[in-house]
């Protein structure tokens, strides 16, 4: 009986009905990132990804150190090769790539062939990442992250183009809410271990890690004089990064800390894109947390937990 | 089975494995010291390191299709790392220069340069990987394959040394002080791209 009442508790936790309007937030905000992204790479793409010398660092050698652990995971060269066995040589199968992401980009913005788009976002992006394994970051990683999810999702959703083109069935208001969720809980996971990282470094409470982040080459937007007249405000700010992060996976789903958490922590990220020049980084991570906990309020966890601790072992 | 309990199983494994990478990633900052707990400790969190990666199949053999597959699947979800970033502490960052010797003894400086600011990111990745592999071979192929980047701009150049180092920062109060980055070196590679290449002279 207990058992019954506990597994349908685990799945109204994990299937809550939503409304498609968190998808359309991450397919908008994931369109925008690809286009951001491609068009940052715009004049290196060809540069950084050639092979046999003719570009930064030969494409065969980083995908042979990325391929020695995964195998199995796409890279571009596959494109290439591809590509030649029709006629097309490398330079025109990697300007075709640049474009096809690109593409994939304005499709997910309008919202026309979303699926498809997300897919081919998917796969380009991460062809890529694992094509330029050792200039890869974090803001790749998120953004794997978030192709991931969305291509998953329940697609089209309610504002895309799509929607209106074709009138496609209704989605199951629980699958998509459950997918919602899995963005939820891993972007919790995400600032957990983030935040747990950085409280084991004793230089994040004293306010040194963040002088060091902010004064590092190529991070150092802002010039060290003008750091150091704000000081004293460092070892505050560091440890209000640590609790942020760690706290993350409390206060968001706490009714009366979810807006003032949300709002410091996007805080937090446009302060990161203004002072570090991590824009892209930066709109990734907004993006995820806009999607996850961001177009409305209405999360039944905090009804449903309490229920369940009042009659549950009442 | 009905659908609900498909998705509940497939959230499960994928929570778990990335649970597990983030643990993994964990107890290697705490392995490798420069943290808030004792070093007495770091023993243990190398264990448990070795365990997290045990369980991610990272002890099977290369070929082995479980990890090749599991491989495959952290890397297309994005999950194959942890968040760790900036984090216990934030690294010096690696600095490389390149000195442009002409057959006349004439020396040019040149840094790796890429046109776009956002590329400028993933270059000081790269030099972070450089400056922390143990392995001297591939730290050279890839100085080399950089250094042969600039040569292209420089044809005519008759020899490119690659110079390697760290910038150490002051914190705030020596930098109060007046004092400034300083730089120390870690390796230097002569590297020649013409075969007709003359004998440097350096005045």
């Amino acid at each position: 009986m207990r058992g019954a009442r506990a597994r349908n508790l685990l799945f109204e936790v994990l299937f809550p009905p939503e409304t498609t309007d968190w998808l359309s937030v991450l397919r908008l905000g994931l369109g925008l990132q690809v286009i951001f992204v491609s068009m940052s790479l715009r004049s290196d793409w060809n540069h950084l990804f050639a092979s046999n010398g003719a570009g930064l660092i030969s494409r065969d050698l980083l995908e042979a150190i990325s391929s020695f652990e995964t195998p199995l995971s796409p890279r571009l060269g596959w494109f290439v090769a591809a590509g030649n066995a029709l006629g097309f040589d490398e330079q025109t199968m990697l300007s075709l790539g640049w474009l096809a992401l690109l593409c994939s980009g304005c499709l997910l913005l309008i919202g026309v062939f979303s699926r498809p788009a997300a897919i081919t976002a998917w796969l380009l992006h991460l062809c890529a990442v694992n094509s330029g394994g050792l200039l890869s970051y974090g803001m790749d990683n998120f953004t794997t992250i978030g192709l991931f999810y969305l291509m998953l999702s329940p697609l089209p959703d309610r504002l895309s183009l799509d929607a209106r083109l074709w009138r496609p069935r209704n989605k199951d208001p629980q699958i998509v809410g459950f997918f919602r969720r899995v963005l939820q809980f891993h972007v919790c996971v995400i600032y957990f271990f983030g935040g747990v990282a950085k409280c084991i470094g004793p230089g994040w409470w004293d306010g040194s890690s963040l002088w060091r982040a902010l004064t590092r080459p190529p991070f150092n937007v802002i010039s060290p004089e003008t750091i150091v007249s704000w000081k004293m405000l460092l070892p505050f700010l560091g440890i209000s990064v640590c609790i942020l992060e760690t706290g993350y996976p409390l206060f968001i789903w706490l009714r009366r800390t979810r807006l003032i958490w949300l709002l410091s922590v996007l805080a937090m990220h446009i302060s990161i894109a203004l002072t570090m020049g991590m824009y892209l980084f930066a709109f990734i991570m907004i993006v995820l947390n806009l999607a996850a906990f961001g177009p409305d309020f209405s999360f039944r966890l905090e009804r449903i937990v309490p229920d369940w601790l009042k009659k549950g072992f009442a | 089975m009905s659908r609900k309990k498909v998705y509940f199983v497939c959230f499960l494994l994928h929570f778990l494995l990335i649970i597990v990478v983030c643990c993994r990633d964990t107890f290697s900052v705490l392995g490798h010291g420069y943290t808030i707990f004792p070093p007495s400790l770091e023993g243990n969190w190398r264990e448990a390191e070795d365990l997290t990666s045990a369980a991610l199949g990272q002890h099977l053999a290369v070929s082995n299709p479980l990890r090749q597959g599991l491989a495959a699947y952290l890397n297309g979800a994005g999950i194959d790392a942890g968040y760790g970033f900036f984090a216990p502490n934030v690294p010096s960052n690696y600095k490389l220069v390149f000195e442009v010797h002409y057959s006349d003894g004439k020396i040019e400086y040149e840094l790796p340069h890429v046109g776009g600011a956002g590329t400028g990111l993933r270059i000081a990745t790269l030099l972070d990987y450089v400056g922390q592999t143990h392995y001297d071979p591939l730290r050279e192929l890839l100085l080399k394959m950089l250094a042969y980047s600039t040569w292209q701009s420089h044809p005519n150049a008759v020899m490119i040394r690659a110079v390697f180092g760290f910038v150490t920062l002051p914190n705030v109060d020596d930098f109060q002080a007046g004092q400034k980055e300083s730089y120390e070196f870690l390796y230097a590679y002569d590297f020649r791209f013409r075969e007709d290449a003359p004998e440097v002279h350096n005045p």
